[in-house]
């Protein structure tokens, strides 16, 4: 019976493994390939070093590069620095508070959405000038100012940072409840240091190889985004990843061929990136090592505390102001600058929005229910497998698993996806729903596991045996004793998984092949140029759909459980 | 050097944990707090070291040296403190553990010395360089007590450190640490629910007073 059992599901990580590793695999190898000239499809039959050198010699390239590597590596550090700022100056103060009571909506904003409230929020025409014009500025129109999509990419990196301090806090509270903060802010006290002098030295170098693996994720992230990029980032030439992908659309197919090789270069740097972030930790830690014993008790860095609790107000405040503007916008009938609100409403917008939506919203559910659906299946076959593999005695490599894990979020989602679409074109498997769910997948996996496997873990596996001893079945068990105890936590890694499919932008246009519109690829493809009331209908319904999905995944249980005191939250 | 603690009572929700306390601690002496967990004796501690959770209310004074110590901040009581759980820093070796407590004008030179005087006290000469995750749990809390003294506190707080040992090492490290205590001459206060711990000091048993969590 054990035998029996361990064989059927040792076949979970296999085929979790495979579903992502080979994607991934084929995906870099066959844009590699093509990125030195090689692609029949389309003609091209013989290896050469054309498009790296079309590559290169492109006038939009070094400017392109240029920007990317402002805006990724400034997110990158603006946020990883904010994070420690935050913790080390307004750790548990009121501040703080407000600050961990919004993570969680301040995460459910998805990043479209996001980008294009900050677009009307903070443009030359946008609602903070309306607000102060023409009182405080004497504007009667929009200033000629060039802050959003300037050339150097610094509003975009703005955003990106609005938006990955909160996810650094998220993956941080939960590194730190594995460090003793508590007693050992405790005992850095109580041997003379003041509390910003303990984080700084004592518990801030504990964190960091915790989440280092976050750190690099985001870093990738800032430097290889795309939809977010396309709305907020410079445009004459974009960044590099705007830029290949503007390539890879190209009417001419020559530009695939550079496009390639572009997206490579993408991953070179992004894997360097990665290198040089390490290795600089590495040479902070050298350098700064006999600092953290000169026994040196206070500074005058806790002199910017104000500064602290001022960024955690502008975190939040900057994001509801993005949604609010939505809102407004989305009722809007006519607003001239620099009235402060419209001065007349509608809800024409609505009503003219919501038909055209009900095709992208149908594949954005239907696609992320399939890919958390099959996400958790997959999740939880692995875990049970991990719960045998345990009671054998035999551990499994986590560490290793977490590694495999954070790949998707690791390397550049335009550096494997066009090498997959070719070879999908080549299979004919191009366009194919089931493609694109698949393809989703590949990014609902990671986060439906990080979410779910440390909570799975800890469940207490006597009840199961208790079960097991009392009907029988192993089957009875699972089903009636232990998914229906771990409903919420699965529901919810379920939610997020949803969530993380349903912001999928490069994914749903390449595997796609532009034959699914979901309503991210609508509200990103429309936020630059179109009637900013339609834009406000799309990005909300973007940001309303897997909201909806949320509740509905915390509401359940209650519902379910609703005489079941132990159940309750 | 004196503790005085000076009719301390605390209240969650305006209930009481324990009758009020007073005593007095003086230098070299180790007094006890006695209690089954759950009666409050850590959180007197942390009342006493400046580290009181904002939910609880304090009444009474805590006097060190004849200053009353409930306006200073944690950092500037000069209160040592020593949990159960050593708390080495995993991101420092043992003598850059003992590095951190030292007093910051002290010379390099100086530094070195006194960290090797107090290795050698502790019979771990020469584990400067190590790692701590490789010393045993006595060696552990060795280097932990080295640690707090060697800040230069007026006064100590024990917080069951002797529970998490197994019994051999127990006897061992309580009179490493009572014998300590005694050379630093300064007044200490250990709480405990094991009478085994207990040193020849005042002892007060709070019993079970009140109805807290407070561990």
């Amino acid at each position: 019976m054990k035998r029996h059992q361990r064989s059927r599901l040792g076949f979970f990580p296999a085929l979790t493994l495979i579903s992502f590793l080979s994607a991934i695999v084929i995906g870099l190898v066959s844009t590699w390939i093509q990125a030195f000239g090689y692609m029949p499809v389309i003609g091209y039959h013989h290896f050469s070093l054309t498009p790296w050198i079309s590559f290169f010699d492109h006038p939009s390239t070094p400017k392109a590069i240029m920007t990317t590597l402002i805006s990724g590596w400034g997110a990158a550090l603006f946020s990883l620095l904010t994070t420690f700022l935050l913790f080390a100056l307004s750790y548990n103060n009121r501040y703080w508070n407000i600050l961990q009571k919004s993570l969680a909506p301040l995460l459910s904003v998805p990043h479209a959405a996001f980008a294009i409230g900050f677009l009307f929020l903070a443009a030359p025409s946008g609602w903070i000038l309306r607000l102060i014009s023409p009182e405080l500025t004497g504007f009667q129109t929009p200033p000629d100012w060039n802050i959003i999509k300037d050339g150097y990419g610094i509003s975009l990196m703005i955003a990106l940072v609005i938006k990955e301090v909160p996810f650094l806090i998220l993956i941080s509270l939960s590194a730190l409840s594995r460090i003793d903060v508590r007693r050992s802010i405790a005992i850095g006290r109580s041997l003379g240091y003041e509390t910003t002098q303990v984080w700084i030295k004592i518990i801030i170098p504990q964190l960091y190889p915790k989440i280092r693996l976050s750190i690099f994720a985001v870093l990738a992230y800032s430097l290889s985004v795309v939809d977010i990029a396309q709305i907020l980032g410079p445009t004459i030439p974009p960044t590099l990843a705007v830029q290949v992908f503007r390539w890879f659309n190209d009417p001419d197919v020559a530009f695939r061929l550079i496009g390639a090789a572009g997206a490579t270069f993408i991953l070179l740097l992004v894997v360097s990136s990665i290198g040089a972030l390490f290795l600089f930790e590495k040479g902070v830690r050298c350098l700064l090592k006999f600092w953290l014993t000169t026994g040196k008790r206070e500074s005058q860095f806790k002199t910017i505390k104000p500064l602290a609790n001022l960024t955690i107000i502008t975190l939040v405040g900057v994001t509801a102001l993005a949604i609010i503007t939505l809102i407004i916008w989305s009722f809007t009938w006519r607003w001239q600058f620099p009235d402060i609100l419209p001065k007349t409403w509608s809800m024409k917008f609505w009503l003219k929005g919501f038909p055209k939506l009900r095709e992208p919203i149908w594949n954005t559910i239907t696609t992320g229910m399939a890919a958390a659906l099959v996400g958790i299946i997959l999740v939880i076959g692995c875990l049970e497998y991990e719960v045998i593999l345990d009671r054998q005695g035999r551990k499994t490599n986590t560490d290793k698993a977490f590694w495999m894990m954070y790949l998707p979020l690791l390397i550049p989602q335009i550096a494997f996806l066009f090498g997959v679409q070719v070879l999908l074109v080549v299979l004919r498997l191009d366009g194919i729903w089931l493609s694109l769910v698949w393809s989703h997948l590949l990014f609902v996996l990671p986060y439906t596991f990080l979410t779910l496997g440390p909570i799975y873990r800890s469940y207490d596996q006597r009840m199961t045996d208790v079960a097991i001893t009392l009907s029988g079945s192993p089957w009875k068990a699972f089903l009636k004793v232990k998914l229906p105890i771990l409903m919420r936590p699965v529901l919810f890694s379920m939610a997020v998984g949803f969530s993380v499919s349903v912001a999928q932008y490069l994914p749903t246009l390449f595997i796609g092949a532009g034959r699914f519109e979901t309503i991210t690829t609508e509200a990103v493809n429309l936020a630059s140029g179109s009637d900013r009331r339609i834009v406000a209908v799309y990005a909300l319904s973007q940001l309303l759909t897997p909201l909806i999905v949320f509740f509905t995944a915390l509401w359940l249980p209650n519902l379910y459980f609703y005489q079941r005191k132990d159940m309750q939250i | 050097m004196v503790l005085d603690l000076n009719n301390i009572q605390i209240t969650l929700n305006a209930v009481p944990l324990f009758s009020p306390i007073s005593l007095k601690i003086q230098a070299g002496e180790v007094a006890t707090i006695m209690g089954p967990s759950g009666c409050g004796k850590s959180t007197l501690l942390s009342a006493i070291c400046g580290n009181l959770p904002k939910i609880f209310q304090l009444r009474g004074d805590v006097l060190l040296n004849q200053r009353s110590m409930l306006d200073m901040p944690m950092e500037q009581r000069r209160i040592g403190i020593l949990f159960q759980d050593d708390l080495l820093f995993p991101h420092m070796n043992i003598a850059e553990n003992l590095a951190f407590a030292l007093p910051e004008k002290l010379s390099r030179a100086s530094k070195k010395m006194k960290i090797k005087d107090a290795l050698d006290l502790a019979d771990l000469s020469g584990f400067g360089k190590r790692d701590p995750a490789t010393l045993s749990g006595g060696q552990r809390a060795r280097v932990s007590l080295l640690r707090s003294l060697l800040a230069e506190p007026e006064a100590i707080l024990l917080d069951e450190p002797f529970s998490k040992l197994d019994q051999q090492l127990k006897g061992q490290i309580r009179h490493f640490v009572f014998d300590s205590i005694r050379t630093m001459n300064i007044p200490a206060l250990l709480v405990t629910h094991d009478p085994k711990d207990c040193p020849e000091g005042q002892t007060i048993n709070l019993g079970n007073n009140g109805d807290s969590d407070a561990g």
